[in-house]
């Protein structure tokens, strides 16, 4: 199965967001991505269930995604799962422990999203010569 | 049952139809469709204070105080989720220590998009009141061991004001650089039982206490990503008390008591420190017959406030200042004026300030030990039957630790 990389090249940032490709065509802007991430959307249009995949709280990777793609800082992140799962309210995001972790999990699970850093892509490409990369840097609003 | 931001205890409501709702929603759904997780907590305190107890016998150092709960959650669908949690706390008189359904909830999402959403939740759900209600139980969730006093930590309102059964509708919209939401519950009529009554009002006979007209409301406004957060909280109940007195003949006791509580909360985040402020005022209307002849009639209002600061040192240290402060009678701060009409009665029972250091340490996402240090001159937030047999100490000072894991 193939992956999708949004790059959001125009944020000129060190992150990637990766969905699943079952929703290559997703048009992913901040206030998208602030939905996903804070798990206000479950859902992506076409209904399927939306399933986030976040780095460790503390890693570098979480902390630069937090700061630089949603614009705010990991502990009001943390903050915001902590109500959530405290309250009954919704999901928390799955907790992966590698960036290859990641990608696997984004690729093979259906609905799924997640991020990488940029430079994973070219390093990635010739020993995974089916991960499809997509740039969606023109749909990026930052 | 004049203290405006009331007493209670533990929660133990008829919630029995929403078990088998639940199951049947679950049980009629796809299973490829299932999406679970289950969270838990669990942390034990230890407090230490001189000339009051709190949270237990802490004047001669106390491990009492713990919390622990188990939660799960279940999305039968993406617009349709189950959760419920269970939990356990001891906190002296105010929390006994049984197992108690801490939430249990089914919420459907009518609305779902990234700009909006909405939807309803139904069953026992937790009441949005300034930042930290909803959450007050865990330690990793809220701002230090010790609540600030809008919270009335030490009053324990777990059954009126922390969770309810009844009806809760949601929604958010984002604008902007603005993200709006708004939770609105309109809870479940309902009789407290003996603990909770004990905690508010103590009768020599065998009453009864009914919660009624019980709702609460939140806005808030979060700003660049929560950057800036602004919330305005409503609470507000009606409590009906009856009782016989054993009179010849039989004279009948009837209160009607309406409470409410309001906050306005306001919090600034940076990389590396926050600021947080949040003001609660608690008017309480107070109406009691014997017999059908007026004994008891008014209104009071009392205020509460605090102001803390957080610093988070490196990833792990974090440390804390906060200055807290309460009035039973917001007409009345110093409470003189109640002093001189009660004698033998102390001024400083009528106000509390709370000034407060704390440094906690985060090794990791999993583990948690917090310690702080409380200065407090006044005793209007001391709990009587933590203290009984004892003269309330107008000057006194506790030192709480915590250590802590969640998952």
């Amino acid at each position: 199965m193939a992956l999708l990389c949004a790059p959001l090249g125009a944020l000129a940032g060190s992150i990637e967001v990766i969905v699943n490709p079952d929703h290559a065509s997703a048009t992913i802007d901040r206030n998208l991505l602030r939905a996903i991430f804070t798990m206000r959307l479950r859902q992506w249009p076409d209904g399927e269930p939306i399933q986030v995949f976040v780095m460790p709280d503390g890693s570098e990777l979480s902390n630069e995604f937090c700061r630089e793609q949603l614009g705010t800082f990991p502990y009001v992140m943390r903050a915001t799962w902590d109500r959530i799962v405290f309250t009954g309210t919704g999901l928390a995001p799955t907790v992966v422990s590698s960036e290859r972790e990641m990608r696997d999990r984004v690729r093979s699970t259906p609905g799924a999203v997640g991020y990488i850093r940029s430079g994973e892509r070219s390093q990635l490409l010739p020993a995974q010569p089916n991960v499809l990369l997509a740039p969606l840097g023109g749909f990026w609003r930052g | 049952m004049a203290d405006p931001f009331f007493n209670s205890s533990p929660s133990r409501l008829p919630i029995h139809w929403l078990a088998p709702v639940m199951l049947g929603c679950v049980l009629c759904l796809p299973v490829e469709a299932l999406d679970y997780q289950f969270h838990g907590y669990a942390a034990q305190g230890y407090a230490l204070s001189s000339g009051n107890n709190i949270f237990g016998d802490s004047t001669g150092g106390s491990l009492s105080y713990y919390e622990v709960g188990l939660n799960a959650q279940i999305q039968v669908h993406p617009r349709l989720l189950l959760a419920a949690q269970g939990a356990i706390r001891d906190a002296g008189a105010t929390d006994s220590g049984v197992a108690r359904l801490d939430y249990a909830l089914m919420d459907y999402r009518i609305v779902s998009g990234a700009d909006a959403n909405a939807g309803i939740r139904i069953g026992k759900v937790k009441n949005p009141l300034g930042f930290f209600n909803e959450t007050r139980d865990v330690i990793f969730t809220r701002p230090s061991i010790l609540l600030p006093f809008i919270y009335s930590d030490n009053q324990n309102q777990r059954d009126l004001v922390f969770a309810a059964p009844g009806v809760q509708l949601y929604g958010s919209a984002v604008r902007g650089r603005h993200e709006w939401s708004a939770t609105g519950t309109a809870s479940a009529d309902r009789y407290l039982n003996e603990v909770d009554e004990h905690l508010l009002v103590v009768l020599p006979v065998p009453s009864s206490i009914q919660m009624k007209d019980s709702w609460n409301g939140q806005i808030m406004d979060s700003i660049d990503g929560g950057r800036w957060q602004f919330a305005v909280s409503i609470y507000y109940a009606r409590l009906v008390l009856n009782a016989q007195y054993p009179s010849v003949p039989p004279a009948s006791i009837y209160g009607n008591f309406g409470v409410g509580v309001d906050v306005i909360s306001a919090r600034y985040n940076a990389e590396r420190f926050s600021l947080t402020g949040e003001y609660a005022i608690g008017p309480n209307r107070d109406f009691v017959t014997l017999g059908g002849t007026v004994i008891q009639n008014f209104r009071i209002v009392a205020d509460s406030g605090y102001l803390q600061g957080d610093y988070r040192i490196n990833s792990r240290w974090s440390a804390l200042a906060r200055a807290d402060a309460y009035f039973r009678d917001r007409g009345d701060r110093g409470g003189h004026a109640f002093a001189a009409a009660n004698p033998g009665t102390s001024a400083a029972s009528r106000y509390a300030y709370d000034l407060t250091a704390g440094l906690s340490w985060r090794p990791n996402a999993r583990w948690g030990v917090w310690g702080e240090y409380h200065w407090i001159d006044g005793s209007a937030t001391v709990q009587p039957l933590d203290n009984t047999g004892r003269v309330p100490a107008d000057h006194w000072s506790t030192l709480m630790l915590m250590a802590g894991l969640r998952f």
